[in-house]
């Protein structure tokens, strides 16, 4: 009896040193959180600048009672061929190990870009804690480092901030794109070329490091979303804007929502519709060797602001808008198209979905893509509807005289 | 003593861990590109038929597990030797999937526990499992059937809200991956997991109801086929075939993509445990057979004490096998093209063949 009880409770202890499961165990004072990465390209040798931005959970807490003087992030850098190695390395100056399963978000220099992405996502692939939903951002005319030591006003940490900004923009803008290493590899495998979200820093970057620069109403540095850049062969190309930009959105089937300016009656560009549903159908074939984009986009909007008179009571006035509405949308479309075709660059997975649709005739084109893309027509369709005018018919001025 | 009985519902439980078991996380069938779904329905039809062949032997058999009636059937000097294969594939087969598993908790959770540490863990608790009995073990997987039908569906609801389905990665589907799909559906997907079933040899003598065998296992193995080519489907329309391809773990991969809301995010919990809960059983099974043979070539009366060397030798061979994961897949091609397909496909058809005609001709005294 006695040495039955003496087995049973060692078999306990035993039992439950064993399923504790600390074997794996990192206490989370041992951690060091990194929230972003930034890769950039050493001037004169091989290998990569990786910049880690790193929480401060002291100063991050929202803490009652005195707040620490701590910035709410620092960021040290380390230089190796490798991501891994550099992290590794990044040792020598941290007091705790680096972890990445928060990482929200990659920045590439410019140069870097310039010079070729397309290696640097295998460790995402790899890594049980780098996710592959981690927005990856370009740094447009400077380095990443800078970028990810900026701090952002209304947010703590810079880099949600940055990935808020860029979700923020997508969905009423529509100028950028969520785009994640997910869709960077997809990017990259896939045939043709792809794009990816640019961001830029305005004002003085050296102000921007300094907690006291969020002291001001208006901050002295900050960083604003521009763009996409063109990536070819995994290099970066050119920056499409504004227009081009949106386009290449309606062309991705990506836009979810936009403001849209069409003219009015008789002034230009003062009446505004907010696209809050836009689908576009892409079918791609070949005739005579040329490639043919069937695009059809169909789009709803309403009218949000007039700037001057349009009685939206009258039917033939709607139909004038929504014919305003497609052109425009028509012409963005086409300028996107265009840029492309000037850089003999297939952004808009027309490639892919030619290959997905009909093997066969892939097959005769494969080779020599870019170019026979560059030389593709475009057979658009845009389907506009104005589906509301918001609180009023007729705005409150009158029709202005023309002289 | 009684004889261990296990009721119909029992049994299809066990046959849906067991064909799901690793199947559903690691990837199958990759010759086929993007029609991978379309080849596990494919294999479908021929799963069943070979799934009859065993339950036929078991009708004309009903108190022998495979080795008994291939002696039988083939006589003492031939059926002896032929059964005695049976043993090393099955325990290697099983060793397989622990390898698997702890490889694949490795590479994706625990990157510092060594694997000797996560699989003796997984084998203590099948030894434990199959210690008590198939009883215990057929109303243990009843219960887990439930919770891997909610954590399915659980999963699959949050990767299609969470908008990541692109049913452009699946379609169209054209003349000539038809083909590629039948191929790659015969024979590997028929083998691997349908013909793996033969392990179900060993536990037919205990099913309590005998008519209802057939049935059970054909619904058990069609829902299987189900969720297996719905799963399958999910995670290649939402990685597309480059990353399906490339992935160890494509189930892995697919959930740690969804986010709603940007609040349900991170279930990779619910994939290690479907993980942990397949691989058990499956291995379990595997384990089982492999003891329900030895105990019946040799003579075992009490066939609980092979449990241990049995585990033991599964849980050894588990890493000794193979130098790393790349060297273990490579073998697992090799030995899912020459041996599996003789011991799951060609000796049940042969036994089932062989005691057609004698029976046919008189020729059994």
């Amino acid at each position: 009896m006695r040495t039955k009880l003496i087995g049973l409770l060692t078999l306990y202890l035993g039992v439950s040193v064993l399923l504790t499961g600390c074997w794996n165990s990192r206490e989370l004072n041992d951690l060091a959180i990194v929230s972003g990465i930034g890769m950039d390209k050493l001037d004169d040798e091989d290998g990569y600048r990786v910049t880690f931005q790193i929480i401060n959970p002291t100063s991050s807490a929202p803490s009652t009672g005195a707040s620490s003087s701590q910035p709410p992030v620092m960021v040290i850098s380390s230089t190796d061929r490798t991501i891994f190695g550099a992290l590794r390395k990044a040792s020598r100056r941290m007091t705790r190990q680096l972890f990445f399963a928060h990482t929200q978000l990659m920045i590439v220099g410019e140069p870097l870009a310039r010079s070729g992405i397309n290696n640097l996502f295998d460790i995402f692939e790899r890594s049980h804690e780098l996710r592959l939903n981690t927005t990856v951002l370009i740094a447009k005319n400077s380095d990443a480092a800078s970028v990810l030591k900026l701090l952002t006003a209304l947010e703590t940490q810079p880099s949600t901030g940055l990935v808020k900004k860029t979700q923020n923009t997508s969905r009423v803008w529509g100028e950028n794109r969520r785009i994640g290493v997910f869709e960077v590899i997809n990017g990259i495998t896939g045939e043709g070329d792809f794009t990816i979200n640019g961001i830029q820093i305005i004002g003085s970057a050296e102000e921007g490091k300094k907690k006291s620069s969020l002291e001001q109403t208006e901050a002295p540095a900050g960083s604003i979303m521009s763009g996409l850049g063109v990536f070819k062969n995994g290099k970066l190309i050119s920056w499409l804007n504004g227009p081009e930009s949106r386009g290449t959105q309606w062309l991705l089937d990506k836009l979810e929502e936009t403001s849209v300016n069409i003219d009015s009656l008789d002034r230009n560009k003062d009446i505004s519709v907010n696209v809050f549903y836009s689908k576009t159908s892409v079918k791609v074939d070949l005739q005579e060797g040329k490639p043919v984009f069937h695009i059809h986009i169909r789009e709803e909007g309403s009218i949000n602001e007039a700037g001057s008179f349009v009685d939206l009571s009258k039917e033939e006035e709607l139909e004038k808008l929504k014919k305003e509405l497609a052109e425009q949308t028509a012409s963005e479309v086409k300028m996107a198209l265009k840029a492309a075709q000037e850089k003999r660059s297939d952004i808009f997975n027309f490639g892919n979905e030619l290959k997905r649709t009909h093997p066969e005739l892939w097959k005769t084109v494969k080779k020599d893509w870019n170019s026979v893309f560059a030389e593709g027509e475009l057979d658009l369709q845009v389907d506009a509807y104005i589906r509301g005018t918001g609180m009023r018919l007729k705005p409150y001025f009158p029709v202005e005289k023309r002289e | 003593m009684r004889k261990e009985v296990i009721g119909p519902f029992q049994l299809f439980a066990m046959i849906v861990l067991f064909e799901l078991g690793t199947a559903v996380v690691v990837p199958i069938g990759l010759e086929s590109g993007h029609a991978v779904w379309i080849s596990i329905l494919l294999a479908l039809p021929g799963g069943i038929l070979l799934y009859l062949v065993f339950a036929d032997l078991y009708r004309q058999f009903p108190d022998l597990v495979i080795s008994g009636y291939t002696r039988k059937i083939l006589g003492r000097w031939i059926g002896w030797p032929l059964s005695l294969l049976y043993l090393p594939v099955l325990m290697y087969n099983g060793s397989r999937n622990l390898r698997e598993a702890g490889d694949l908790l490795i590479s994706s959770t625990y990157d510092r526990t060594p694997i000797f540490i996560i699989n003796s863990i997984m084998v203590i608790a099948v030894m434990y499992i199959l210690y008590k009995g198939i009883e215990v073990f057929s109303r243990t997987a009843e219960i887990y059937f439930w919770l891997i039908v909610i954590m399915g569906l659980v999963s699959n609801f949050v990767v299609i809200i969470s908008g990541l389905v692109h049913l452009k990665n699946l379609f169209p589907i054209h003349p000539g991956e038809w083909l590629e799909a039948l191929g790659s559906a015969y024979p590997s997907i028929w083998i691997f997991p349908y013909g793996e079933l033969v392990c179900f040899t060993a536990i037919l003598p205990h099913f309590s109801t005998r008519n209802k065998v057939k049935k059970t296992g054909i619904g058990a193995i069609a829902l299987s086929a189900f969720l297996l080519s719905f799963t399958h489907a999910v995670e290649m329309s939402v990685l597309g075939t480059d990353i399906y391809s490339r992935t160890t773990f494509p189930m892995f991969t697919t959930i740690t993509l969804v986010n709603v809301a940007n609040f349900i995010q991170r279930l990779d919990a619910i994939v290690i445990l479907t993980l942990i809960i397949g691989v058990f059983f499956k291995m379990s099974i595997y384990c089982y057979a492999a003891v329900s043979i030895a105990a019946d070539l040799f003579n075992v009366k009490e066939p609980r004490r092979l449990v241990i060397p049995v585990g033991v030798v599964v849980l050894f061979s588990s890493f000794v096998s193979a130098e790393n994961y790349p060297m273990h897949l490579k073998d697992g091609i090799a030995f899912l093209k020459y041996i599996l397909p003789f011991m799951c496909a060609v000796i049940p058809i042969l036994l089932f063949l062989v005691h057609r005609f004698r029976r046919r001709f008189g020729l059994y005294k």
